[in-house]
């Protein structure tokens, strides 16, 4: 019994450390990939110190954390001697109010503290920034009070009352007695709650996933987008210096306790407290010295004068400097030094809709495709841009103008455009099998395909094998791609956007149906992979162009990124990276050239007239797509079909049930007293 | 002798409409050494904090040198306090706890420092300093209670049962340090206490409570021979009290005996409790006593023996130092001024009969007793 | 007096959590009986909740076996580790903190590095010549995840009731004749229900309402009621769908975690303390 147990505790240490270690060995490994090591290296730390973005988003998580800490602590410790002296009736209720953050899964904390956030902000102050610095910190201090208030509970509940009525004999007023005496009896309560308070701030995901903006991110969320791209190695480096410290840090928290206990046990010790007192002293130290380190650097951050401009693009579509390419944004920066560019990703046209239509969010630049750009526009959501600050238009291809989605040259400045075909493996995937979109079909490779995880997407792609126009706006014919994609589903390994570029390269899956450049990429890292352009069903030719939202506040320094974009040259560097065709004149004559000559890129005319673009739906038919999608998605767990429209009753009814349960679960406890 | 210090008028307590204290009037002279005295629950130490400013009456003034004091914060009364089990801090060492309140006042350092070691001296406790609390036995940590208290140089010290942790010896001990302390510092003590002996032994005014009225109050002599009811004749010492009639003045009678006594100032044939006092009995041979009964049980008790006598069913404690045989037969004879007669009151009837008598009895009342507040 | 007047102290927090805790809970209610468009009444959105009702059994399922198979490997653990001396016992408790102390995300996506087809251990598996296993993109990957991030929220309160059970105890039950097992059935046993059930509450209810495992380790079939609410926000943008379904995840918990309270008995203020 005993030695199983010590066995069992092994593995289970085993089990919790060594994924941890499987990331501190990544952060050495020269190779980007976590499951093969290639050679030693420290460049990753290296290149962690140069990485102003990665080094800033820690210090936001750290300023939230630590002020949200601070303000928690201070708040709830006094909050916690009110409640502790209000009659119990009204602290039972108090404490029930407190447990709610507690009981309540994250995911619903943080979806009610933003839906009030946008709700207040947007709806009735008519704020354009309605998610931001404050919001998230609210949310913070929220969710950090019930932790300072549940440890600091119990300790002023075990100290002896008449502490503090010696300390009032002894000539203090509450006020001082509360200082003198009270504080130091829960000081441990205190501490500890301020300890879980911070953690979990620190490591809070889900929370500030849904409160925060896109001006201030915090590094789990920050972390949360690079995991659906490839990762950078260096967060790994951060992710083992942040173990190393905390390490540390819970060590000597460790040590200095024991050393104090022990001494406690002597009972001549004639300063026994003095550990306690440095540590607590440094304690204090550290947390003054961050807070006011935080201030500052957030005066000083608000305080520039640079303009800050808010660019929304997609995931890996923009040339950052790696493998020896341009890094645009740098370069924009240093041609503009009055500006600030704050570059944020999305990974579907869907997303980058909610998230502007969402509210809460100042976005200066955005880069989706035709036919999301005809919603925008049809939805007011577009600003018209000015062209008299945008002269490097002239560079634009006359093809790309007067489109379908932007007819009179208002609202766009096309960025890349290119074509939606097959993705596979040719290591895996028989090339005779490759015939067309019912590849993606086949049972030979269950669960080896992939999925687009957007209902446009992954519609277009059943409707071309379906036969079914991709702009329909038929009822039935839309049921019936969606029951063609439901019949798919089994198949599916994994409904994919940026996620795609590690599991196809790793061969994780064989086959997936994406966008050109980014198949180019994927090409360009595993030779394996082929793409395929099923002609004759047809594929979706799509323009990716640049727009201003409404909610912009820099339009004047979003309408010189543009222009930046367009020089040829500039344009050229960055397909270079991207690996998508420009819609500049000029452009491809910059770019590499084996990548201008490739047919992925840039295939011939013929082939490019069976492109279809998608076009403006009306609303109603695009919630029907979302709704129908994800009623594909979550069809695994559906025990059978039940095609009928239920009626609101049963549910309502269940719910009310639920509730009306609650409530008797949790409010008539007359067991004893 | 002395002039009057605080005093108490119509004091009314109640907490949720429960009454603690019943309309409590009370004086305290200067200098003097005064004993709530109560079992638990009586109101003493709510009286206590009322005086400390620790609980505000519901109705009733507290006057301090003819001032009213009913909404003065604790801080800003010259009264000091020794609190039960002494509320020392724990985070602060000997010599900072004691200069607690001379720090707060914000005295200069040279002071607190001559004023502490002062202190230290008068406790006892010099050169510990800096010890821990914690560190400290029972009856060091009351020494350090007192001296913090005492350093801040009050007129009066509120006591609320300091010495009810300590064993029996060191609280005898601590009993005449109190009372040499209290003589040299020359102040009020207002001690409260459920202990009778411990009341009778220190104070120089003793007041026994019960359900939140004063039940007497007196000289410890006068308490413990004039106890004004059956409650006080029982909390006091024990007695043996019985249904008795004041046929006249100096004449009572019960048993349906007449006996001489020494009260008078009671209507004719009034209906009276008789109180005597086990240690008063003496036995005589059976025929020479007034009442003959039968010995039931014995207990020896180190000073002598408690025993019980069986007279007509009604069982009498005696305590003396001759022996008797469980089942002897014993006469008594009681002196004039062995018998004490008192009014009937609502206490009549509910003390003083032994029939239930085990040696046992003491040990439970006192941990009951402990286990106050 | 003095107690009235601290008692005003609660009130700012009093005010904080109304505003933050309970009347979003508010709006939430409010978007759920909006209709997305038009921003009228509707009762849509709770009739669509029983597309749900199989997504938010999987949850549950998932959670429930996560929360039971924590239970049955934490419970070794701790006992373990509170039967250590009081310096090892810091040592491993500290060693069970640290891993809550780091970013679940990037633990997680560890586990893809380690589950994957190509990944670390079927490259093992290889070399060791048993083939790749089909793990990543199962139920079973999908649940591991749970129990690895989560499993630490089991064993700390269940450390600290075991912990604190008088060794007297369990020399008292031997004295009266039990042997080992009836040790732990009749003793142990029920003096670490609390653990038990807070350790429970704390597994079960991330768990039932995660996104981010079942996005990274799971598959096609394995859509938790955390992706759909996600979905719902992030891309389909129905935030007024996502908030009925967001309420309907609420209720669930709070009648599992009121049945739990039930078992449990007694309620201390603040149990949840880790």
């Amino acid at each position: 019994m005993k030695k199983t147990n010590r066995i069992l505790t092994v593995v289970i240490f085993a089990f919790l450390y060594i994924p941890m270690l499987v990331l501190v060995v990544a952060s050495f490994n020269t190779g980007k990939d976590l499951t093969v090591f290639e050679g030693f290296t420290f460049d990753q730390y290296k290149a962690l110190f140069q990485d102003e973005d990665l080094l800033t988003l820690l210090g936001n998580s750290l300023l939230i954390s630590i002020l949200s800490t601070a303000i928690a602590t201070a708040f709830g410790t006094l909050s916690a001697v009110g409640i502790h002296n209000l009659n119990p009736k009204l602290r039972k209720t108090v404490m029930g109010l407190t447990n709610i953050p507690m009981t309540n899964p994250d995911i619903v904390t943080g979806i009610s503290l933003s839906l009030l956030f946008v709700f207040v902000g947007s709806t009735l102050l008519q704020q354009k920034e309605s998610l931001n610095f404050w919001t998230l910190l609210i949310a913070h201090i929220t969710f950090n009070l019930p932790y300072v208030i549940l440890n600091v509970m119990p300790k002023l509940k075990q100290m002896n009352p008449a502490l503090q009525d010696a300390a009032m004999d002894l000539g203090c007023t509450p006020v001082q007695s509360f200082f003198k005496v009270t504080i130091h009896e829960i000081m441990p309560g205190i501490v500890s709650g301020a300890i879980m308070a911070f953690t979990m701030s620190l490591d809070d995901f889900v929370i500030s996933y849904f409160v925060s903006g896109n001006g201030f991110l915090t590094l789990p969320v920050e972390i949360y987008s690079y995991t659906k791209k490839p990762m950078q190695p260096r967060v790994y480096a951060m992710f083992t210096l942040l173990f190393l410290l905390i390490f540390v840090l819970m060590v000597t928290m460790n040590l200095l306790q024991l050393r104090a206990d022990r001494k406690k046990t002597v009972k001549q010790a004639k300063s026994v407290t003095a550990g306690q007192k440095v540590f607590r002293r440094v304690c204090a130290g550290v947390c003054a010295a961050a807070i006011v380190l935080g201030c500052g650097w957030l005066i000083v951050s608000t305080r520039q004068d640079k303009i800050t401009l808010n660019v929304m693009n997609w995931g890996q579509n923009i040339a950052d400097g790696s493998d020896g390419t341009m890094d645009i944004i740098a370069a924009f920066e240093e041609a503009y030094p009055d500006i600030d560019v704050n570059y944020t990703t999305y990974d579907s046209n869907e997303s980058l809709y909610a998230k502007l239509a969402g509210g809460g969010l100042t976005v200066d630049l955005i880069i989706p495709s035709d036919y999301m750009i005809a919603r925008l526009r049809q939805e007011n959501m577009l600003l018209p841009l000015n062209f008299d600050n945008i002269p490097n238009y002239k560079f634009v291809q006359e093809e790309f103008k007067n489109t379908d989605y932007d007819p009179n040259n208002e609202y766009s400045v096309p960025y890349t455009w290119g074509t939606v075909g097959i993705l596979y493996n040719s290591k895996y995937v028989d090339e005779a099998d490759v015939t067309g979109w019912e590849l993606l079909w086949n049972e030979k490779y269950k669960g080896k395909i992939l999925q687009f995880d957007n209902s446009r997407d992954a519609f277009g792609v059943a409707q071309f094998l379906s036969g079914i126009s991709i702009n329909t706006t038929n009822e039935n014919e839309l049921k019936q791609v969606s029951k063609k994609l439901a019949e798919q589903n089994p198949l599916v390994r994994q409904y994919v956007m940026d996620q795609i570029y590690g599991i196809m390269e790793g061969e994780n899956a064989w086959i997936a149906p994406y966008y050109a450049g980014d198949c180019m990429m994927m090409m360009d890292a595993n030779p394996d992979l082929r793409f395929y352009l099923p002609q004759e069903q047809g594929f979706n030719l799509f323009i990716d162009a640049m727009c201003i939202p409404t909610c912009s506040e820099n339009k004047e320094a979003a309408e010189k990124f543009i222009n930046f974009l367009c020089q040829p040259e500039i344009s050229g560097a960055n397909m270079d990276y991207i690996c998508y065709a420009s819609p500049i004149e000029g452009a491809r004559d910059y770019m590499d050239e084996y990548l201008a000559e490739s047919e992925v890129i840039y295939p011939e005319q013929s082939i490019l007239d069976k492109g279809v673009s998608y076009l403006y739906l009306p609303p109603e038919i695009n919630r029907l797509m979302d709704n129908l999608f994800l009623e594909v998605r979550i069809s695994g767990n559906q025990p059978e079909e039940t095609e009928e429209e239920g009626s609101a009753l049963p549910v309502i009814l269940t719910l009310a049930g639920l509730g009306a349960a609650a409530i008797f679960l949790f409010l008539p406890k007359r067991k004893r007293k | 002798m002395s002039k009057e210090l605080i005093r108490l008028q119509n004091l009314v307590m109640e907490f949720d409409g429960e009454r603690v204290l019943d309309g409590i009037n009370l004086y305290f002279n200067d200098q003097e050494f005064l004993t709530l005295l109560g079992p638990s629950g009586c109101g003493k130490t709510t009286t206590l904090r009322i005086i400390g400013g620790f609980l505000n009456p519901t109705s009733g003034t507290v006057l301090f040198d003819g001032k009213r004091i009913n909404h003065v914060p604790p801080y800003e009364r010259q009264i000091n306090t020794v609190f039960q089990r002494y509320a020392l801090f724990p985070h602060l060492d000997v010599y900072d706890n004691i200069a607690f309140g001379l720090k707060v006042a914000k005295l200069s350092k040279p002071e607190i420092q001559e004023r502490v070691q002062e202190m230290l001296g008068i406790v006892g406790l010099k050169g510990y300093e800096h010890r821990r609390i914690d560190s400290l036995s029972g009856g060091q940590q009351q020494r350090v209670a007192i001296a913090r208290a005492l350093v801040n140089r009050p007129k009066v010290l509120l006591l609320d049962e300091p010495l009810a942790a300590l064993d029996l010896r060191l609280r005898k001990d601590m009993q005449n340090e109190l009372k040499r302390i209290q003589q040299a510092m020359g102040i009020t003590f207002i001690y409260v206490t459920h202990d009778q002996e411990e009341a009778l032994s220190m104070s120089d005014t003793v007041v026994v409570m019960d359900k939140g009225r004063i039940q007497q109050i007196g000289k410890p002599e006068d308490i413990y021979n004039e106890p004004k009811n059956a409650f006080v004749a029982d909390f006091i010492g024990e007695s043996n009290i019985l249904d008795g009639v004041m046929l006249a003045d100096y004449k009572v009678k019960f048993f349906g005996r007449t006996f001489q006594c020494l009260d008078a100032g009671f209507e004719p044939n009034e209906p009276v409790d008789v109180v005597i006092r086990p240690e008063d009995i003496d036995f005589v041979p059976p025929e020479e006593g007034h009442l003959t009964g039968t010995v039931t049980s014995v207990t020896f008790k180190g000073l002598n023996y408690d025993i019980i006598v069986d007279f007509k069913g009604f069982k009498w404690l005696i305590q003396t130092t001759d022996h008797q045989p469980e089942g002897a037969k014993v006469g008594i004879r009681l002196n004039p001024e062995d018998i004490h007669v008192m009014h009937k009151s609502e206490y009549s009837g509910m003390f003083g009969d032994y029939s239930s008598y085990s040696a046992a009895y003491d040990e439970l009342t006192e941990d009951a007793a402990d286990e106050e507040e | 007096m003095k107690k009235s007047k601290s008692v005003l102290l609660s009130t700012p927090y009093i005010l904080w959590m109304l505003l933050f805790t309970l009347i979003p809970l508010g709006v939430m209610g409010y978007y759920a009986l909006t209709d997305p468009d038009t921003g009228g009444f509707t009762l849509n959105n709770l009739r669509d909740l029983g597309l749900f009702l199989p997504t938010l059994g999987t949850s549950v399922w998932y959670s429930v076996i996560s929360a039971g198979i924590c239970l049955l490997l934490g419970y070794p653990v701790a006992y373990f580790i509170a039967h250590r001396s009081a310096v090892t016992q810091k040592i491993l408790y500290m060693l069970v903190m640290l891993p809550m102390c780091m970013s679940f995300l990037l633990r997680t996506l560890a586990w893809v590095g380690l589950l994957e087809t190509n990944g670390i251990i079927n490259i093992l598996l290889g070399k060791v010549g048993i083939g790749s296993v089909e793990i990543i993109g199962t139920s079973g990957a999908v649940i591991l995840g749970m129990v690895y991030n989560y499993l630490p929220y089991m064993i700390l309160p269940l450390y600290a009731v075991i912990v604190k059970i008088d060794n007297r105890l369990i020399e008292a039950a031997e004295d009266l004749g039990c042997n080992g097992t009836q040790v732990f059935a009749r003793v142990v046993l029920p003096l670490s229900m609390p653990g038990i059930l807070s350790g429970i509450t704390m597994v079960f209810v991330p768990a039932v309402s995660t996104f981010y495992i079942s996005q990274k380790l799971g598959g096609a079939e394995t859509m938790l009621i955390g992706d759909v609410i996600e979905k719902q926000f992030k891309t389909s943008n129905n935030p007024n769908m996502g908030a009925a379904l967001s309420l309907l995840l609420m209720l669930m918990v709070l009648v599992c975690t009121g049945i739990m309270n039930r078992f449990g008995g007694e309620d201390e203020e603040g149990g949840v303390v880790v």
